[in-house]
């Protein structure tokens, strides 16, 4: 589907470069075509409407063309390009075609977008603030001058963070360290096209990036240290009416062992087991994961029996299914 | 460095894996992982970061998590790398008491390990959590003097006092590693196979038991052995597994046991859980290998043609309450209540005394493994004519005339697979009995129960 426009060579010299490059190009279209099917039916036969929605595919396309262009914007810069944002947009649609060759960049992004809409929906039906939630708004008034600033920055980053979903946004400076990385070493393999001098400048760029980053400075970096600072207390933070929807995954990706983008994606439709599992993992009693269902799937009624499940065996089930 | 961190403990590594400086928690977190400082860093999920963090040329910062061996500890961790190596600040350092089922099951059955161990070791000794050396419990003769130069140098690791073939690696090692190998003492030609027992405690103070059980406690003294010998087995085969292969399968299986449950405790690295679990899997096989080994090893011994147990004056009594109290762990995990003779009671016998404890260790581990969950077994002594008995009677299926009959065969499983016997220790236990000048007989009807009952003379 990300076939370049494929060009023909100049000149009657050699028919059958010609045809050879039909016979390429028709092979990659035959898989195209291929393709359509399985995708559309996915699309549209998916039981889980929010995962695929139009609307959250839109928003990781848009993250990833902002990343790109964040990238080649700075590499165009250091360049010393006379016009930046004009070379910028010849550059990053490569970029951007690469990183959704990439399953982590392209995961968070995912990941990323759900959490912006859920906490939309959860605003709309339970008036819950997708920036200040009570908990948070407890934290920044917190006796303890560093859990208060903590709090306070997270603040800032938790509205920058819905600000930038709404325009479809991903700052580099949020992602994870392993994800920036991996943008990285992407942009080494893709962004420079081969010449030395920009591969010498794209290196310096990459150096700075990599100094000026500061994982305990970004969103994700804060909510992990408060969810992780609060101990015991984290529990308070399984109660996504309480907590809001940022505060609420990372405490269950914690509670439960798993990664934060897959706590965001266990509370989607299809995951519901999983989110049961996730919870009890973390130490929250059976009433209290019942309430957190009827927060997420109010329509949804969990099987009896499952308060019996101990928090253990929920952990070793979690960990088997090999999320 | 981002806002509102209280730093608990700073580190600094040179280059991505040698922690050069740390502060205290964070060294003692590094040596209760099996490392020292300076040295590599041995916090697994720790050296993960910061390998990731040089790599990367990042500042990276993560909620991280670690075992000390008892607790299971997370800390927040920031990592800045500059152009020698990484500083780390820890904060938000949590402790809580690991109290998986796994760990409770591990500790229960090396406790249960432990009473065995210290019935049959020739030295015991308490060690504390760096394996030094508080105090020594027994000393048998060839090593009284091992004994007493342990108790004089008492503090110092125990390792200082032996010498352990074939391993160059820093002393003491992580315990899970040292356990089960061979060791030697002084000029003594005698081998005597270490054993570390965990002792369960509060906090990450817990120590050990070491035990040093000779190795060559299953096989006979080469005395005793005619030179020709004139029975069925062919002469290649005679002996070879008591005497020379189970010795030498012993440290294989106990490395690759050892192994794998380093690989299990993610001692060595993170690892995916299903990679966990087979590696569990490993160390169940080779457990069950080990035993069929020392099964193996038993049977050859006894059926060598100088075999004769040591009689000594003995009380069965006195066994079967040890014996019950060495299953005792194992018996309270089934729910089975086992009914042993009273304090008072004495039974005067003639056997020897580890021999004796073997089969009633054997009979009582049957009827735990095979009785139903919350019923019970008895231990009874009397005198029947010339004869002292101890009988185990449990309230199981019983047996069948037919599996009477064959109960005591050779490698008789009654149709049972998977459960980790072997099909010797009855065959084993009764052949003991009878070498001891006394026999093992069942009685049993179907649905009612089982009766083994061992004689032996007074």
């Amino acid at each position: 589907m990300n076939n370049p426009a494929f060009s023909l060579p100049e000149g009657p010299d050699d028919n059958r470069v010609v045809e050879s490059l039909f016979g390429d190009e028709l092979v990659a279209a035959d898989l195209a075509l291929a393709n359509v099917s399985p995708i559309l039916r996915h699309l549209l036969g998916n039981d889980d409407h929010a995962l695929f929605s139009d609307r959250i595919v839109a928003q990781v396309r848009a993250q990833i063309e902002d990343l790109a262009r964040q990238l080649a914007m700075s590499l165009e810069t250091a360049l010393g390009h006379p016009d930046p944002r004009e070379a910028a947009n010849q550059t990053a649609p490569q970029l951007a075609a690469a990183f959704i060759d990439s399953p982590p960049i392209l995961a968070h992004a995912h990941a990323l977008a759900l959490e912006a809409q859920l906490a939309e929906r959860l605003a709309t039906r339970l008036s819950l603030d997708p920036v200040l939630s009570p908990l948070l708004q407890a934290l920044v008034a917190s006796p303890d001058p560093n859990t208060a600033a903590t709090a306070m920055a997270l603040l800032a980053a938790q509205a920058r963070f819905v600000q930038a979903q709404r325009r479809g946004e991903l700052p580099l400076a949020e992602l994870p360290g392993d994800l920036l990385h991996t943008a990285l070493l992407i942009l080494r393999a893709h962004g420079t096209g081969g010449d030395p001098a920009r591969d010498r400048i794209a290196g310096v760029l990459e150096t700075a990036i990599r100094s000026n980053f500061d994982e305990a400075a970004n969103r994700l970096g804060l909510l992990h240290r408060l969810v992780g600072g609060m101990g015991g207390g984290a529990l308070a933070a399984l109660d996504v009416g309480h907590a809001g929807v940022a505060l609420f995954v990372t405490a269950l990706g914690l509670g439960a062992g798993l990664e934060r983008d897959a706590a965001v994606l266990a509370t989607s439709e299809a995951q519901l087991p999983r989110l049961a599992l996730a919870l009890l993992a973390s130490g929250a009693k059976p009433a209290a994961v019942e309430q957190q269902f009827f927060a997420f799937h109010p329509e949804v009624t969990l099987p009896e029996g499952f308060e019996t499940l101990r928090a253990d065996r929920a952990a070793a089930l979690l960990a088997g299914s090999g999320n | 460095m981002a806002p509102g961190a209280v730093i608990v403990a700073r580190g600094r590594c040179e280059g991505s894996d040698v922690l050069a400086v740390a502060d205290e928690a964070l060294a003692a977190l590094q040596r209760a992982c099996g490392g020292a400082v300076p040295g590599q860093l041995a916090i697994p999920a720790l050296l993960e970061l910061t390998r990731k963090a040089w790599h990367y040329r990042m500042k990276l910062a993560r909620v991280f998590q670690a075992q000390d061996g008892d607790n299971a500890v997370s800390a927040w961790v920031e990592i800045v790398p500059d152009d020698d190596g990484l500083t780390l600040a820890l904060s938000n350092w949590r402790v809580t008491p690991l109290a998986t089922a796994t760990a409770a099951d591990a500790v229960a059955s090396e406790a249960d390990e432990g009473a065995m161990l210290a019935q049959v070791a020739d030295l015991h000794a308490r060690l504390d959590a760096r394996q030094a050396v508080l105090a020594i419990g027994r000393s048998n003769a060839p090593l009284e003097a091992l004994g007493a130069a342990m108790r004089d140098g008492f503090g110092r690791p125990w390792t200082d006092f032996v010498t352990i073939p074939g391993v160059a690696h820093r002393q003491p090692m992580h315990w899970r590693l040292i356990d089960g190998a061979e060791v030697s003492v002084d000029d003594l030609a005698a081998r005597w196979q270490a054993r570390l027992v965990p002792v369960p405690g509060d906090g990450a103070a817990a120590g050990f038991d070491l035990y040093l059980i000779p190795v060559a406690i299953e096989a006979v003294p080469a005395g005793d052995v005619p030179a020709t010998a004139n029975h069925a087995v062919p002469e290649a085969l005679d002996g070879v597994l008591g005497r020379d292969l189970a010795p030498a399968l012993r440290q294989p299986i106990t490395r690759i046991i050892a192994n794998a449950e380093t690989i299990r405790t993610r001692l060595a690295g993170p690892l995916a859980d299903e990679y966990a679990n087979y590696a569990a899997d490993i160390a169940e096989a080779a457990r069950h290998l080990l035993g069929l080994v020392e099964d193996l090893a038993d049977l050859d011994a006894i059926e060598a043609p100088g075999f004769a147990p040591v009689p000594d004056a003995i009380d069965l009594a006195d066994a079967a309450r040890r014996a019950a109290g060495i299953l005792g762990v194992r018996a309270s995990e089934r729910g089975i209540t086992v009914e042993v003779p009273g304090e008072s009671e004495a039974m005067a016998a003639v056997g020897e005394w580890r021999r004796v404890l073997q089969v009633l260790l054997n009979l009582l581990g049957n009827a735990l493994r095979y009785a139903p969950e919350g019923s019970q077994v008895h231990l009874t002594v009397a005198r029947v004519g010339e004869r002292a008995v101890v009988t185990v009677a449990d309230q199981g299926a019983g047996l069948s005339p037919q599996q009477q009959a064959k109960v005591f065969d050779k490698f008789e499983r009654l149709g049972r697979s998977g459960d980790g016997g072997s099909g010797l220790g009855l065959y084993i236990s009764r052949r003991l009995a009878r070498a001891m000048g006394g026999d093992l007989k069942v009685a049993s009807a179907p649905g009612e129960g089982a009766r083994f009952t061992l004689e032996l003379p007074q």
